[in-house]
């Protein structure tokens, strides 16, 4: 419940309000100083704004677990415990930024240049060497014709200027003959050489030959694949004879260096494009990791705002995200899988250390459903649901009575007031500032700025609320909306009405005040008198309200004199009043009674009234009718059970889908744990596990052999 | 200031920098504990690191697909094997990140060897010790000493391991050493000349009180690893053997084979962090109460799990049940077989008498119940050998001292020769010639009456009677009242205000129950923060390692024996 009542409070952060004491409007820094200063200084006050408080307490206590959590974090890190001990413990001690670092990466890239330079220049060399060795038709030639067109690309080094092999250091003679090394001229003696296939020339200079032919001539490219196709085939037929020949018909000699050079060149070139097996399985994993993380705390949340009754989120969508959510896992769990059995089967076996390396994705992959699969809330049921909402709606009920009976309260004793001052000069003094005070006793009210501009309680009421509206529409707190919007309908209807009456009135009343207005007072006075005395001694009976005793007096004067005759009410108050309203009404209401029986000309007119909303309502107050309508408690209970598709109607239809649900729940979960227990060889809660999942398996195949 | 946390900020940090993908860990043999003792594996596998290797294995295969991580020490040896590595490199991307400083040379040497360009980062990450504990670091060095002077091999060692720590830290510190010990004074000229010569690493913003390096000498303190311990990790140390936060557990009767080597780590286990400084008794009575919470939650054997509810209870429970499982089975185990051996080795009986040697000064009452213990055929060798080096080192000049009596009687025991001797050389090691604090009788008149006050009021706990050395040099300097003529500063300049930041460091080890004293220290002081580091993390037995190979045989002794008399 605490999350309902936190954007509230953020938000009053915002508005700069903060702990306003709903008293004296002292600004306290923290709940914990208000509710000291509240016990300090109003402990003895009026019991109805006690009651207001205590719910405001209530709130803020359910606040103040999160803000409580949200200092411990910080706590965490500050040392708590330093307070108490003077010192700190060294797990507490305040994070630290990253040691001290130096990058040597800069002179590391600046020596390597110099040398990558070289290397890469080398490598260039031989690589448009060979492509222009390799660029006309061999085949169709001889070997001298091939030797000299080779030499003209590469000028060899003279056969007198080498005597020994360079690389054996063997003697060149008869038998021990010199060859050319073709792409970079040297010699060596024969077993020195090596051979590069011409497929593979083919290869390592497709790169370099699409880069020079790519963008204009794009003919050029399609003659040479061509040709190296034909070739390839042809290569494999005359492979056995030209070897035997001796004729560099199929490949290209050349020395030790240049192979390495070319070699490493092409490993580059493959790995560049080569993209293995585990690395695509586990990029998409880790994408399904990912958007586990993402919705997980989205699922969270809808679950813990749908378990705690609220209708933001529809329990339909949040079993849709679990079921996505559910399928991620069930991705991961299948791709890590086959990681896991990568290269099994084949013949070859993959390296001790590959076969580590998928098993320890694999591992990392349980880990990851382990902690987050089992840390996923489970969703109420359709049927537990249904109960939820109602209970909060319950609460919200009695919050926005409580708003509404304010609102009317204020109204009344305005109204009271208002008759009063006419009549009573004495007692002009204290209620209206009384009563903006028990209207701002939210610490997110906006009246407490305007309450000059508005002394009309409505009009108050009316802002306060679509303050709250505000801020619910912020918080996205639909259901709120909802019954936000229909009371402040409700206030306007009943703010028009007044209007519009009260001109009415005014005529009438112009004419009937100047022959009443003198006997009136008189009378008024008198009973005043009476009233008072009554007060004092009966205030000695009560014990809680001492503090606000003159301003109780005074209401309750003026509501004698003026609203006077309502009968005393039924000590069954209406159901979702606070009781310390209770405490403090009865005495008002008994004081009324025997107050004053025989002026209001209204009385009969309010009845009915007095049965749902106590003396909420003065008899004086002439919209009895729009208050009627409008009557929050009676609208509400009236609709919203309807609105949340009564619970009770469809709850006998849902029953087996429900259980339903929370068998399939279940069994996935059960099923998680055996694969979690199986995991780490725990054989007898692998037994165990199953049996109660074939018990579930079991009592759901009944259930729907049932249906 | 927390030792751990910088190691942690390190690792991840490097991380972090490789960007996504499948990642290797490639590491040496030092910066493996270094980077073990922070992490745990799946806390490391959560990063996507999912193989560690080692930089001279050979059994590594081509993978290129993984981006590799080098975390190493910059060696000789481990620079000739990245040469190696770049040359033909298995992996496709390398970040490489030394834990000291690395010369100019190396880098150019690796530079040219990087011919493929896999190199993408080459940094210095000062994460060169070992952290235990966030206020304790270990350099895992055993056999520092030569005599009474510094291992040559082992002191660019130490220097690199403690300014890694100051340079992890962003520390610069101001250093003062124990004066009667040649080996920190030399340490402290070491640490000071990095400092100096890496001036530009060490400019760190400058603090109101900068922070204090202070070096101290284990031979100032022999008692202190000598004792029996009663808090829980100091005890697994003392009794089992805590390398790098793991236990051996291997030879404990009818272990089961998970159990074989088990953690204990303060960061990831919370009843062990809960436990760390509690003594024996508590910790007996708080795993009572972790085996009864586990009984509940435990599913019942053949429990029928009959409603949705009992079914929907069990599942909920399930993964607390299951993380709780692992740590109380190692706990049970531990603690059980700590009260194994305690009782096996009627420790408690030792413990006393130790205590007892090492706090008071009775010693008609002291050599009595030491003659006692010594008859008692189920004392183990270590113990009685032990309980004799605490006598030759507390009545070391007692007029009446019967300590030939005592060597004749481990002899009849049965002690063997090597131990025998190991007396002597204790004696040699850390007897009053050596030392220069007060380690056994207080001089100074305050020292005396609060000794005679905590006479009067009789001890709390006599197994936990002992506070080590280090408690009263950290308060006296704390309070700054530590002598510069038994502590001097190194350089012209000295620390006019109270410490803050502080750095201890012992050469020839540290132990639990001083790691203890600075925890308690840490919590009591306020504004204090100290931290404690040693070139190991002693137990009674590892102590006698350092002490025998300190002392030597045959010329080191005579040796070590002439240097501090011609030096004074």
């Amino acid at each position: 419940m605490a999350s309902i009542y936190a954007p509230s409070l953020e938000d009053s952060a915002e508005v700069k309000e903060g702990f306003l004491c709903p008293l004296c409007l002292k600004d306290l820094q923290s709940f914990y100083q208000l509710q000291g200063h509240y016990e300090e200084e109003h402990s003895g006050d009026n019991r109805h704004v006690s009651g207001q408080l205590k719910s405001l307490v209530q709130k803020a206590k359910k606040a103040k677990d999160k803000l409580l959590k949200r200092d411990g974090d910080e706590r965490t890190d500050g040392g708590y415990e330093s307070f108490y001990y003077g010192g700190v413990d060294p797990y507490m001690w305040e994070p630290q930024e990253l040691g001290a670092t130096r990058s040597h990466l800069d002179s590391f890239k600046k020596q390597r240049a110099a040398r990558i330079d070289h290397y890469v220049i080398e490598v260039n060399k031989c690589i448009i060497r060979l492509e222009k060795l390799t660029s006309f038709d061999r085949t169709s030639m001889d070997g001298a014709q091939i030797r000299s067109l080779e030499k003209s690309v590469v000028s060899w080094v003279n056969d007198q200027d080498v005597p020994f092999c360079p690389d054996c250091g063997g003697k060149f003679n008869i038998r021990n003959r010199r060859h050319h090394c073709r792409l970079c001229g040297s010699i060596m003696c024969r077993k020195c050489t090596e051979f590069l296939p011409l497929p593979m020339a083919y290869k390592l200079t497709s790169g370099s030959r699409e880069a020079l032919w790519a963008p204009g001539q794009t003919g050029s490219p399609g003659p040479v694949t061509q040709q190296t196709l034909r070739r390839g085939s042809i290569t494999s037929i005359s492979s056995v004879t030209s070897v035997l020949e001796e004729k560099d018909e199929d490949r290209v000699r050349c020395c030790h260096h240049c192979m390495d050079a070319l070699l490493r060149y092409q490993r580059k070139l493959e790995e560049k494009d080569h993209v293995p097996d585990i690395v695509k399985l586990y990029e998409r994993l880790r994408t399904c990791m990912e958007k586990v993380e993402a919705k997980a705390p989205e699922y969270t949340r809808m679950a813990e705002s749908l378990n705690a009754g609220e209708t933001a989120f529809s329990l339909e969508n949040a079993a849709g995200l679990r079921m996505e959510i559910q399928k991620y896992y069930e991705l991961i769990d299948v791709l890590s899988k086959k990681i896991l059995t990568l290269g099994l089967k084949d013949e070859l076996q993959p390296h001790p250390k590959a076969l580590q390396l998928q098993r320890m994705v694999r591992y990392t992959a349980t880990l990851f459903i382990q902690e987050k699969l089992l840390g996923l809330t489970s969703l109420p049921t359709k049927e537990k649901h249904e109960e939820l909402k109602e209970k909060r709606r319950e609460e919200l009920e009695k919050r926005a009575q409580q708003e509404r009976q304010t609102g009317l309260e204020a109204q009344k004793r305005r109204l009271e007031n208002e008759k009063n001052r006419p009549a009573l000069s004495t007692n002009g003094d204290v209620p209206a500032p009384r009563m903006t005070k028990a209207a701002g006793w939210l610490p997110q009210s906006d009246t407490l700025h305007t309450r000059s501009e508005l002394d009309d309680p409505l009009l108050q009421q009316i802002n306060n609320i679509e303050s709250f509206l505000r801020q619910a529409r912020s918080a996205n707190r639909s259901d709120e909306v909802a019954m936000l919007e229909e009371n402040l309908r409700q206030l306007q209807d009943e703010f028009d009405a007044q209007q519009t009456s009260r001109a009415i009135r005014l005529s009438q009343r112009l004419a009937e005040e100047t022959d009443l207005q003198q006997s009136q007072i008189q009378h008024l006075q008198q009973r005043e008198q009476e009233h008072r005395t009554h007060t004092t001694t009966s205030s000695d009976l009560r014990d809680a309200s001492e503090r606000r005793e003159d301003e109780e007096d005074e209401r309750s004067s003026g509501s004698t004199h003026l609203s006077g005759n309502s009968p005393p009410p039924p000590d069954t108050h209406t159901p979702a009043r606070n009781p310390f309203e209770e405490l403090e009404e009865k005495p008002t209401n008994s004081q009324m009674a025997n107050g004053k029986k025989q002026y209001n000309p209204f009385e009969d007119e309010d009845d009915e009234e007095e049965e749902d909303t106590g003396n909420a309502k003065s008899p004086r107050n002439p919209f009895e009718e729009d208050c009627e309508d409008g009557n929050p408690f009676r609208e509400v209970s009236a609709e919203s059970p309807a609105a949340s598709n009564n619970p009770f109607d469809d709850e006998d239809d849902d029953d087996d889908t429900i259980e339903e649900e929370l068998l399939l729940q279940q069994i996935d979960n059960i099923r998680a744990y055996i694969f979690d227990a199986k995991l780490s060889g725990r054989s007898d809660e692998v037994e165990l596990l199953s049996e109660n999942l074939k018990e579930l398996q079991r009592t759901l195949h009944e259930q729907k052999r049932k249906k | 200031m927390n030792v751990t946390l910088a190691v942690k900020q390190y690792i991840s940090k490097m991380i972090e920098s490789s960007g996504p993908g499948m990642k290797v860990l490639l590491m040496d043999k030092e910066t493996t504990s270094i980077v073990s003792v922070v992490y745990t594996q799946s806390e490391i596998l959560q990063k996507e690191v999912y193989l560690f290797e080692r930089i001279d294995s050979q059994n590594r295969d081509n993978m290129k697909h993984l981006k590799a991580i080098c975390f190493l020490r910059p060696t000789k040896e481990n620079v000739e094997h990245l040469i190696q590595e770049l040359r033909r490199p298995k992996y496709s991307v390398y970040f490489i990140y030394f834990s000291n400083v690395i010369s100019k040379s190396e880098i150019k040497v690796l530079a040219e060897a990087d011919e493929q360009e896999v190199v993408a980062e080459v940094q210095e990450f000062y994460g060169d010790f070992i952290a235990v504990n966030p206020h304790l670091f270990s350099l895992n060095i055993q056999g520092v000493s030569r005599g009474r002077s510094w291992e040559p091999s082992v002191l660019p060692r130490v220097t690199q391991g403690l300014t890694s720590v100051l340079l992890a830290l962003k520390k610069c510190p101001m250093i003062r050493y124990q004066l009667s010990s040649d080996m920190s004074k030399r340490l402290a000229e070491s640490v000071k000349q990095i400092i100096t010569k890496e001036y530009e690493l060490f400019d760190f913003r400058k603090t109101e009180v900068p922070p204090l390096l202070l070096i101290l000498d284990r031979s100032d303190d022999a008692i202190t690893p000598l004792l029996n311990q009663w808090t829980y990790q100091a005890m697994v140390h003392e009794l089992l053997g805590l390398n790098n936060n793991r236990i051996d557990l291997s030879r404990v009767p009818g272990i089961s084979k998970d159990l074989r080597e088990v953690v204990l780590s303060a960061e990831n286990d919370e009843f062990y962090a809960n436990n760390l400084y509690l003594n024996f008794g508590e910790i007996g009575t708080n795993i009572k109460n972790l085996m009864e919470d586990f009984q509940k939650k435990k599913p019942k054997d053949q429990q029928k799990l009959e409603s949705i509810s009992d079914m929907k209870a069990f599942v909920d429970n399930y993964p607390q049940f299951k993380k709780m499982s692992g740590t109380v089975s190692k706990h049970v185990t531990v603690v059980g077989e700590l009260s194994r051996l305690v009782s096996e080795r009627q420790l408690m009986e030792v413990s006393e008498v130790e205590q007892e040697l090492a706090c008071q000064s009775d010693h008609s009452n002291a050599q009595q119940s030491l003659r006692r213990l010594l008859q008692n055929p189920r004392l183990s060798e270590i113990d009685a050998v032990r309980l004799v080096m605490l006598y030759a080192l507390r009545y070391e000049k007692h007029s009446s001292s019967i300590l030939p009596s005592l060597m004749e009687e481990l002899n009849r025991k049965g002690v063997s020769e090597r131990h025998r001797k190991m007396v002597q050389s204790m004696v040699e090691y850390g007897g009053k010639r050596v030392r220069g604090s007060d380690l056994i009788a207080p001089t100074d008149a305050v020292a005396i009456t609060k000794q005679f006050f905590k006479g009067l009021k009789g001890v709390e706990n006599v197994y936990t009677q002992h506070q080590p050395l280090l408690h009263d040099t950290l308060d006296q300097l704390i309070k700054g009242r530590l002598k510069d003529s038994q502590f001097p500063y190194l350089g012209p300049s000295s620390l006019r205000d109270r410490p803050q930041d502080i750095i201890v460091f012992i050469i020839g080890g540290a132990t639990y129950e001083e790691a203890f004293t600075v925890y308690n220290l840490n919590r009591t002081m306020p504004g204090v923060r100290i931290i404690l580091g040693g070139t190991a993390i002693h137990n009674t037995k590892s102590f006698l390692e350092e002490v025998t190979l300190a002392v030597g045989s045959g010329g080191d002794r005579t040796q070590g024996r002439g240097r501090p008399q011609s030096r004074r």
